[in-house]
This record gives structure tokens, sequence and C-alpha cells, in this order.
């Protein structure tokens, strides 16, 4: 029998290739999300009872980027966000981000300081990675805002 | 519209690895083009808040060696797709119609892996989709990926400094 030539070798793998990779149903396109509202700076962690210390592979990820050395938690929501909804969720006073859940992972989030729309961004928000919306702060410190998926 | 050889310049001469030639042209310009200052000052703010410099990575062997193997490798993958070309006696029908049969089970692999019908995920996720908006004058942002540390960044610039 005659062997197959490379280019039917090549087409059997591109349909196993797409048997393989099919659509994988699921309960719901809902997003489970959580974001923390983090405060970076090189001084020790002053005497405020609201401010928590973070996960360590979170700081250390921040460390391994940024400059500062510490980093505490102001603030963290969970929340869910409906296939094609939209949430406003407030982190802080002066912080508040709201985020459209776009299907298939991909999110546009806004984040709105005192009241003003700062920054727009969509992005697929994959298991087990970090969306940073961040910058500077007074006195050489920064804020963060770090959303990933909930439940990981 | 700042082309990419003027950018480079800029991030050498941010380094310190202009030549002074290339440096004075660079002031030269950073005086006279406000859109090469804020590119300039987006990298300066990048440089600042990161933790430190890209390590350097030395080779374990010497240089000739690594970039021979390098050249081998590219010349076996040659020889390889060489191999992978039809013979001869392919019948005329295979040859045309097996590369658009190909095309046509990936464009289905493509069309369905995209489509998010109700209650399915795709398991792969085609690119990330970089719209980034930063509607206040005062403020700027620019954003950047850590693949190590599986993030991506969006820093927002106030220009406090």
């Amino acid at each position: 029998m005659k062997k197959p030539g490379a280019y039917c070798q090549l087409a059997l793998a591109a349909v196993v290739l797409a048997f393989i990779c099919s659509p994988v149903k699921s309960a719901s396109n809902d997003l489970n999300l959580s974001a923390q509202l983090i405060w970076g700076t090189n001084n020790e962690k002053p005497d405020d009872p609201k401010l928590k210390d973070i996960a360590p592979d979170v700081a250390e990820k921040l460390r391994g980027v940024f400059k500062w050395k510490n980093y505490f938690e102001v603030n963290r929501q969970e929340f869910k966000v409906g296939s094609s909804a939209t949430k406003k969720v407030r982190m802080s006073n002066q912080c508040e981000i709201e985020v459209q859940n776009l299907g298939g992972s991909s999110v546009e989030v806004k984040l709105y300081g005192k009241g003003k729309l700062v920054v727009k961004k969509r992005q697929v928000i994959k298991a087990k990675e970090l969306l940073v919306l961040a910058g500077d702060d007074k006195n050489d410190t920064a804020w963060f805002v770090i959303m990933t998926l909930a439940n990981q | 519209m700042i082309d990419q050889e003027t950018q480079l310049k800029l991030q050498a001469y941010l380094d310190g690895e202009s030549t002074s030639r290339e440096a004075g042209e660079i002031v030269r310009l950073l005086d006279s083009d406000a859109e090469a200052q804020v590119l300039f000052n987006e990298l300066r703010a990048t440089k600042s808040l990161l933790a430190g410099n890209e390590p350097e990575r030395k080779l374990a062997e010497p240089r000739e060696f690594y970039w021979s193997r390098i050249r081998r490798e590219i010349e076996r993958a040659e020889r390889s797709a060489d191999l992978l070309s039809a013979p001869a006696t392919t019948t005329w029908w295979l040859r045309v119609f097996a590369p658009a049969s190909l095309l046509a089970v990936l464009g289905v692999f493509v069309a369905v892996s995209l489509r998010s019908p109700e209650n399915s995920v795709p398991m792969l996720a085609f690119g990330e989709g970089h719209e980034i908006d930063t509607p206040l004058e005062e403020i700027s942002s620019f954003t950047f990926r850590s693949e190590r540390a599986g993030m991506t960044v969006v820093w927002v610039d106030s220009h406090r400094n």
C-alpha cells in the first residue's frame, strides 16, 4: 500500500487538531473576578488597621517588576459580571472601576479617579494572570488595581 | 510620527549607548519635537519604575559555537522542507486540492474556535485586544507585559515630576 504523501499527513493532522480544539461547553459565560486596590511604598507599613498584607506570591510578582519594596492591600472586591453585562465596583472613595464582560474571558475595564475616566483597557484575562492598572502617587508611592479571575 | 529608527536612537540615548554624534542629534530633536519629548519621557518613566535592568545573559559556550549551532539547525530545517515537497509521481489532483483542503480545514478551525455561542467557551484566545484610552490631557499611559510574572500592566503617568 502506498504511503500517504506529506500533504495528506498535514491535512489529517489539521482535521484532528480541529476536532480536539472545538469549543468546550461550559456552564456559564459569567466571569468571577477579583479586584484589589494595592498601595506600593518603600516605607514600612504604617499604623493603619485598614491596610492588609497581600499574598506573598503577588507581592513577589510586583517586586519583580516594580521598584517598590512593600505592597499593602487597601481594598479587595470579588464580584461576578454576567455575559455582556457591566459592573461598577468601588475600590476607594476616589477610585472606581467599571468592568464589562465582552465574552470569552475578555473584559473592558474603565478606571475612574475622582469621578473622571482615567484609563480604559480591553484585555483577555487568563487564569493565574494579572491585569494591573497602576500609577504613581505622592511621596514616591504608587497605587495598583490588580484584577484576576477569582477562585484561583 | 516618529519612525522606528529614531525610537531606537531615543532608547539608546536614554541608556547611554549613543555615539556623541547621535547624542547631539537626539538633543536637538528633543528640543524641537514635542512628540519625541513625550516618547522620551515615557521611556524614562518606564526605566525608573522597573525593579532593575534586564540582566546580561552570558552564554555557557563560546559565541562562535553558539551561532554555528543555530546555523546547523537552520540548514537542517531547510533540508527537511525540501524532503516534504511532493514527489513527481503525486497525481495532479492531490497537488491542487490538498493545500486548498488544508486551508479550508484551518479556516473552519479558526471560525469554530472564535465563535462564542451560548454556554460555550473557546479553548484558545486569539490575541488580547490592546485598546487603551487615556482621555485626560494631563495624564498619559502606556502598557507593557511581563511574561515571567504573567502580568499585563497599564501604567498611568500623572507627570508628578
